[in-house]
Parts: C-alpha cells; sequence; structure tokens
C-alpha cells in the first residue's frame, strides 16, 4: 500500500466531549447483543460478532492503536442510523445502541483496510422504536417551512413599515425601521438565494429576487443597477437624506418583497436543505458580516450576522430530535457551540443601537471579528457534518 | 541517511554554489569543507517514538510554521485530552505522508477530513512539535497538580516591546519540513481539528532555518551572518541541557519550549558599515569566523587585545552568548528566519522566529536578561512575541501526548 494513498479516516472534525465515548448514549438492558468493534493498529475494524438476533444491540468500539482510524458507522442502505466519532487510540471506549430488526446491515469503519462489513439481524425486534430518524426529520422540515413563513410574512410587515417611513420623509423613523426589517430577510436568506421571478433565465440578475432586494455595492451588477436594501441603506445612512430616488427605492423594495412572499408560498424543503441552509448561513456570517461588508453604511452587520445565527438555529433545531437519534454527540457538540456563539452576540448587545446590537464599527471590528469568526467557524465544522446524516434518513 | 532520486535536492545553502556564480573574488571566501546542505524530500519521522518528541533533536528542515493556541472559554480537561488524542493520531498520519482522514469522501453530501493540499507531496521530514503553555496548568481544567515545576510565564526581560497580540498561548505547534505546502498542509488540519475547543493565537511562518543541525552547514539570518555555529548539537549535550528529567513522571524526556518574534530593523542594519556589523556580531560575514580566528569553528579568544581594547567586543552577540561567558550555559537554538511582507511604515516586516529547547526556562531567561541589557545587537532588533510552553514527550504507539495528565 503506498504511503500517500488517503486510506486511513481519521474521525472528524470536531473534538467531542469523552461523555460521548465513554457509553453514557443510549439504552442498554440484559437482553441486548453486544457487538465489540475494535480498530487495531494493522488498519482493521475487528467485529466479536457480525450475526446477532433482533432487538437492542450495543457497540462498543475501542482503538487499540490505528492512528488512521477512529470513525465508526451502521448503516441500512445509504442511510446512516447510528455512528461513532472521534475514537483515537488511548481514548475509553466507546458505545452506543440501536435497536434493529431483521435485515442486513452495513457496518462501515472508513479508512480501514475492509471498511464494510455486513452484519445480519435475524429474526424481528420485539418492539419498534417509535419515530424513525428519517419521520423525524421530515417533521422537522415540514415545521421549518412554517418558520419560513411565519418570517416572510414579517418581512412583508416590516418592510412596509420602511416604506412607509421613507414616504413619510422621518429619517429616524426611516433608520428605525431599516433595522427591524433586516432581520426577516437575514434569518432565511440562504432558503431564498437564486429564487427567480416566473420565465426569468438563470444568470439573469434583474429577474433575480435575491439580487433585487440583497444586492450590495460590492457586486454590483452595472446592466441592472442599483436597488434594494442597500440602496435604501446608502441614502438614510450615508447621505442622511430621503430623496425622491430613495423613495423609488423603497417602493421597489416593498413589491418585490411581495413578489418574494408569493414565490415563498411555494417553497418546499428536504432534511438536507435545512442542514446545507444552516451551513449556509454560517457562510454568510464568514464572508460578509464578520468583515462588516454587508452593511456598509449603517454598519449594522451584528444585527445581520445575529439574524443569520438564529436562522441556522432555527434550521438545526427543526433537524436536532432525527438528528439526535443518529449522532446525540454531534447534535450536543452543535448545540453547545451555537450556545457559544449566542453568549457572544449577547455581550454585544445594546438597547439603545437600532436593530439591538452595538454598531459594527471599525473599532468594534477591531476587537471582535477575530472572536466572533473563531466562534463561528467552530459551529460550522460539526454543522457542516449534518448535510451527510441527513440526505438519506 | 538514504537518499532517493525522487526526493533528493542536493544544494550549497552557503558557499559553494554562491561563490562559483559571484566569482573569483568571492571564493575566495568558500570553505570548501563545509558540509554539502543536502535535502531528502523523502525523509519520514515515525511520532510514536516513545522518548522525546521528534522537531528537537530532529536537523532543521527548509520551513517551519509555529502557531499558538489558546483553550476557549468553558473548555474543560475532557476537552483538551480528546484533542491531544486527536492531535496524535493526525500528527502520525501527516509525519507518516497519509492524509488525516478522508479527502474525498464516497457521500458527495459529507465534507471532506483532509483539506488535500498535500496529497501527492513527499513527506519532505515533516516533523510537528506540540507543547503546552502555562495556561494549561491553571484552575480552570483541574490539572494544576500536574504543572512542570519550571513552567511559568517568562518575566518581563530587557530591551523587549512585547505585542499582547503575538504573546502566550495554552498549546504549542511547531511544524517543520522541506517542503512548505507538506508544512502549511499540517497546520491547517491540526487547527481546523482543534476549532471549537482551542482558538487559534499568535503565528509565525519560518523559512530558511536559521540554525543548524548535525551534519549541516550553519545557516544565515537575515542579517547576512552565520547563526548557531556554536549550537546545542551532539546527543551529549541534549542530555545536559535539553532533556527533563528531574520532574513529574509524566514529564520525562520532555522539554521546555521558549519561542520568540525577534522583528529586525533590516533597512537600518543595511546601511550599517561593515565594522559595525562585525563589532556587533564579533564575527565576520562570509566566513562567520570570530574576529580572533579565521574560520568559523576557531574558538573565540575573549581575552585578546589590539590597541589596549578587546578584539571583540564584550558587548558583542558572540560574547555575551558564548558558554565562556556564561558559566558553560547552552540552550538548543532552532530558528528561522521569517517575513511578513511590509510593516505600516512601509518597512520590510522581517526576522527571526526564535524557537530555543532547554531544560529549565532559567537558561533562556538568564542569557535573554543579559544580552537585553547590553547586546550591541539590540540597536537592530526588538523582540515582540513571546511563549513558553512544555513539550512533552512523545507517545508509544496506541497512546497520545500527555496521557498521563488525565488518568
Amino acid at each position: 500500500m503506498s504511503r500517500l494513498l488517503p486510506s486511513f479516516a481519521l474521525a472528524t472534525v470536531g473534538v467531542l466531549s469523552l461523555a460521548a465515548c465513554g457509553g453514557s448514549a443510549t439504552t442498554t438492558d440484559s437482553k441486548s447483543s453486544h457487538i465489540k468493534v475494535t480498530l487495531t493498529s494493522s488498519g482493521d475494524c475487528t467485529y466479536s460478532a457480525t450475526s446477532v438476533p433482533a432487538g437492542p444491540i450495543t457497540f462498543d468500539i475501542s482503538n487499540t492503536g490505528a492512528p488512521g482510524l477512529s470513525e465508526f458507522e451502521v448503516m441500512t442502505g445509504e442511510r446512516i442510523i447510528g455512528e461513532r466519532e472521534n475514537v483515537a487510540p488511548g481514548l475509553p471506549a466507546a458505545t452506543f445502541t440501536l435497536t434493529l430488526d431483521g435485515g442486513a446491515y452495513t457496518l462501515y469503519c472508513p479508512g480501514a483496510n475492509t471498511e464494510k462489513t455486513t452484519l445480519t439481524v435475524t429474526g424481528k425486534a420485539a418492539a419498534k422504536a417509535s419515530g424513525s430518524a428519517a419521520d423525524l426529520l421530515a417533521q422537522g422540515a415540514a415545521e421549518y417551512q412554517t418558520y419560513v413563513q411565519a418570517q416572510v410574512d414579517g418581512m412583508v410587515t416590516a418592510v412596509g413599515r420602511l416604506h412607509e417611513a421613507v414616504e413619510s420623509g422621518d429619517l429616524a423613523a426611516a433608520q428605525r425601521a431599516y433595522g427591524e426589517a433586516r432581520p426577516f430577510y437575514e434569518k432565511i436568506e440562504s432558503d431564498v438565494e437564486g429564487f427567480l421571478l416566473p420565465g426569468a433565465a438563470a444568470g439573469d440578475n434583474a429577474a433575480n429576487l435575491d439580487y433585487l432586494i440583497d444586492m450590495r455595492a460590492s457586486n454590483l451588477d452595472p446592466a441592472v443597477g442599483w436597488t434594494g436594501f442597500h440602496a435604501v441603506e446608502r441614502d438614510l445612512f450615508e447621505k442622511k437624506a430621503i430623496t425622491e430616488q430613495t423613495k423609488t427605492y423603497a417602493h421597489d423594495l416593498d413589491t418585490n418583497v411581495q413578489k418574494l412572499a408569493t414565490v415563498a408560498k411555494t417553497l418546499t424543503f428536504k432534511p438536507e436543505d435545512l442542514a446545507n441552509g444552516a451551513a449556509g448561513l454560517l457562510e454568510e456570517v464568514q464572508k460578509n458580516k464578520v468583515t462588516g461588508e454587508e452593511e456598509a453604511f449603517s454598519h449594522l452587520d451584528l444585527v445581520d450576522l445575529a439574524s443569520n445565527v438564529e436562522g441556522a438555529q432555527q434550521a438545526f433545531e427543526a433537524l436536532k430530535p432525527g438528528l439526535a437519534k443518529i449522532n446525540p454527540t454531534l447534535s450536543t457538540q452543535i448545540d453547545q457551540r451555537f450556545g457559544r456563539v449566542q453568549s457572544l452576540l449577547d455581550s454585544l448587545r445594546s438597547r439603545t443601537a437600532i436593530g439591538g446590537y452595538v454598531t459594527y464599527t471599525a473599532t468594534v471590528r477591531a476587537a471582535e471579528a477575530d472572536r466572533i469568526s473563531q466562534a463561528v467557524q467552530a459551529l460550522q465544522d460539526p454543522l457542516s457534518q449534518i448535510a451527510e446524516k441527513v440526505a438519506t434518513a | 541517511m538514504s537518499l532517493s532520486r525522487r526526493g533528493f535536492i542536493a544544494s550549497a545553502g552557503a558557499g559553494v554554489a554562491l561563490g562559483a556564480a559571484v566569482g573569483a573574488g568571492a571564493q575566495a571566501y568558500a570553505d570548501s569543507s563545509e558540509p554539502v546542505d543536502a535535502v531528502d524530500l523523502s525523509t519520514s519521522y515515525d511520532f510514536y517514538t516513545g522518548s522525546h518528541q521528534v522537531g528537537i533533536a530532529t536537523p532543521p528542515q527548509r520551513h517551519c510554521i509555529f502557531m499558538t493556541f489558546d483553550l476557549v472559554a468553558g473548555a474543560t480537561s475532557k476537552d483538551l485530552q480528546v484533542l491531544l488524542a486527536t492531535w496524535s493520531a493526525a500528527i502520525a498520519q501527516l509525519q507518516a505522508g497519509r492524509t488525516v482522514g478522508q479527502m474525498e469522501p464516497i457521500s458527495l453530501s459529507a465534507v471532506a477530513t483532509d483539506t488535500g493540499e498535500a496529497y501527492g507531496l513527499s513527506t519532505a521530514g515533516l516533523t510537528v512539535t506540540v507543547g503546552l503553555g502555562p495556561g494549561v496548568f491553571d484552575k480552570r481544567l483541574g490539572l494544576a497538580a500536574h504543572r512542570p515545576k519550571l513552567l511559568a510565564p517568562l518575566p518581563a526581560l530587557p530591551s523587549e516591546s512585547l505585542d499582547p497580540k503575538l504573546t502566550g498561548g495554552d498549546l504549542s505547534v511547531q511544524a517543520c519540513a522541506d517542503d512548505p505546502q507538506v508544512v502549511y498542509h499540517a497546520i491547517r488540519d491540526l487547527a481546523r481539528l482543534g476549532r471549537g475547543v482551542v482558538e487559534v493565537g499568535w503565528t509565525v511562518m519560518g523559512f530558511g532555518r536559521a540554525s543548524a543541525g548535525a551534519e549541516q552547514s550553519t545557516p544565515r539570518n537575515l542579517m547576512g551572518y552565520k547563526d548557531g555555529t556554536r549550537n546545542v548539537s551532539t546527543e551529549a549535550q541534549r542530555a545536559e541541557f535539553v532533556w527533563v528529567d528531574d520532574d513529574a513522571a509524566w514529564a520525562a524526556g520532555g522539554t521546555y519550549q521558549v519561542a520568540r518574534k525577534i522583528q529586525m530593523d533590516i533597512e537600518i542594519w543595511d546601511s550599517a558599515t561593515m565594522q559595525t556589523q562585525h563589532e556587533v556580531f564579533g564575527r565576520t560575514k562570509v566566513a562567520g569566523a570570530p574576529l580572533t580566528g579565521t574560520r568559523e569553528f576557531d574558538t573565540p579568544d575573549f581575552h585578546a587585545t589590539a590597541g589596549g581594547k578587546p578584539i571583540i567586543d564584550p558587548d558583542s552577540h558572540v560574547a555575551l552568548a558564548s558558554p565562556e561567558n556564561n558559566r558553560g550555559l547552552r540552550i538548543l537554538r532552532r530558528g528561522y528566519n521569517f517575513t511578513d511582507g511590509l510593516n505600516e511604515a512601509g518597512q520590510l516586516d522581517a526576522g527571526l522566529l526564535f524557537i530555543a529547547y532547554m531544560n529549565t526556562p532559567e537558561a533562556f531567561i538568564r542569557l535573554q536578561t543579559k544580552m537585553g541589557r547590553s547586546d550591541k545587537l539590540n540597536e537592530y532588533i526588538t523582540h515582540v512575541g513571546s511563549g513558553v510552553f512544555f513539550v512533552p514527550p512523545a507517545p508509544k504507539p496506541g497512546h497520545y501526548l500527555a496521557e498521563q495528565l488525565f488518568g
């Protein structure tokens, strides 16, 4: 074997708590079968049994010295139904239990000399566990659809108010209304990205609602021109003046948001859409918000950033009951890291500032960007692993 | 050392090739007895040595990145335990030239666990050396009882102007190899594996080794002078000055690591006369000979005088650093040159990534206290970054770094 083959898999990015490795995971009882899984220094995955009766089956995974192997999965077809990661050499054994009905399953050790082994389960499980991961994920996706709809409804109202405030010529009220409208879009922006008006050609920005609503100066398409939230933002916060042009911007924004509301009614989501959407929102945080590029005139970037994070968390929450069945450790880890990002953001709240967060000035950015960025990336890493777990569930 | 055809790059680091290119005038200085500085890209080092970590006694490679990490608020000793186990497994893979995980997972909705930029490259002598900062043993993790007895933040030292952003660190990772892409890949994937438990602290990207190992010619720092002619280079010297043997049982075979980012005022140095430069180092430039000798390895004579004055200035770099003038004290230096482009004033932002290993940090403190006070070099350099770490011994197969801390 060439030493350059990527044939060893060291478990995934996340660094898990030992509690997860220590066997606290799921229910075991005296009737359950045990399968000892050993990752050996020669790169093998060995099993104490590959045929067991139906019912609860407990997997005890230990790594006796294979630095390249530290992950083990149980699959049915292409579905991952249980797994443990980060079983590095020297760490305590990891344990989890699945209740399996009769049939053939795949034991998967990514990177092992023999990666896949068939597990034969005989007979029928005494009691079928209620609520399979797949059912829970589908249910979550449906709930998330409701959440998106609520945000879109809120956006229509808030942008309507922004439009009114601009029309009235009240600069302070318009600035506040701008700050209040932004979160609705930012919580769900990954879901509406690329939404085209009916009959529009791909690549035509003039018919792309995300472009028309949320384009920034930095990615302006000269053929389409300047419109949307950020055109209004520039007038309200940089020029600090409401002109006839501003009123046109606000009017067009109102119209386009209403069109988006119509389009959004047709949206349906699969579990992996939620996973990818959540990861996409965090990418937005890293790419445009932490840098202060998004709200270049109002410096409300932290408002957007907090909304992106909230939107990602809502998508994750919808998947969590299903994900917790597949990989409770990953689910817990993501929970904790959302918590950390949230407490960081909480420290930046301001009651008096527009949008409820301190203005993201160059000074604030210099002091906070590094911390925020590292905390968000630490969340993004495990979050980006969810898509694989839920895509085929 | 066996040299493979594929990986062998022979080059003369110093005099030989340069002399030939520059012409007869320069050739006169070239020392033909100097070892040819060769690079064997197929070299690889075992991680599970069960004794010292590699990257300390290992002959310095051509490239090095030093990165520090800080534990995130709320990190527990279990978090650190899993991190050290995961890093250990990953480093073993990396040093063997393998990916740390799947570079291209079969499932298209999965995320790769190796970033892939070193795939297909030779091992290039990669070594990854991990150190634990004083913060690991403070109250946060409940590991205070295990603290290596001499591990504490360095005291303030003369002539330093430390940038808080370039100071401290709970963990250090020194990755060195003869291929910069291999070094970067190691650092990147270890940083990735650490996310959520540690955050990246300060970092220096080194190039062009500035210290010599056994069988290596003495390299030059960015001031053009040979650095480390009298470095610790034998196992007997390392036993005396480097490896810890009288500390906690878990620490035996470890060592203390001091890292400093030393800024050089390149432009000012470049306009200093030859006489000044010679006086500052106490050596000549091309040959690297002490001013009292003619060849690099001639022993400096600190008593020799001319016209009533010492030939080697007592405040020259070589005089202040020499074991003769420090009661025999030595530290193992493993430095690299660095450059970060231009500074805010439009000057070359460059200098020395000084990394040293010793069995007591007091050795560095003593030397630097003395040099910081009167070294003629201080006019041209500033210590801007600083950290001290304990480097635990290497684990045996099936184990991980500092495992005994978590019994």
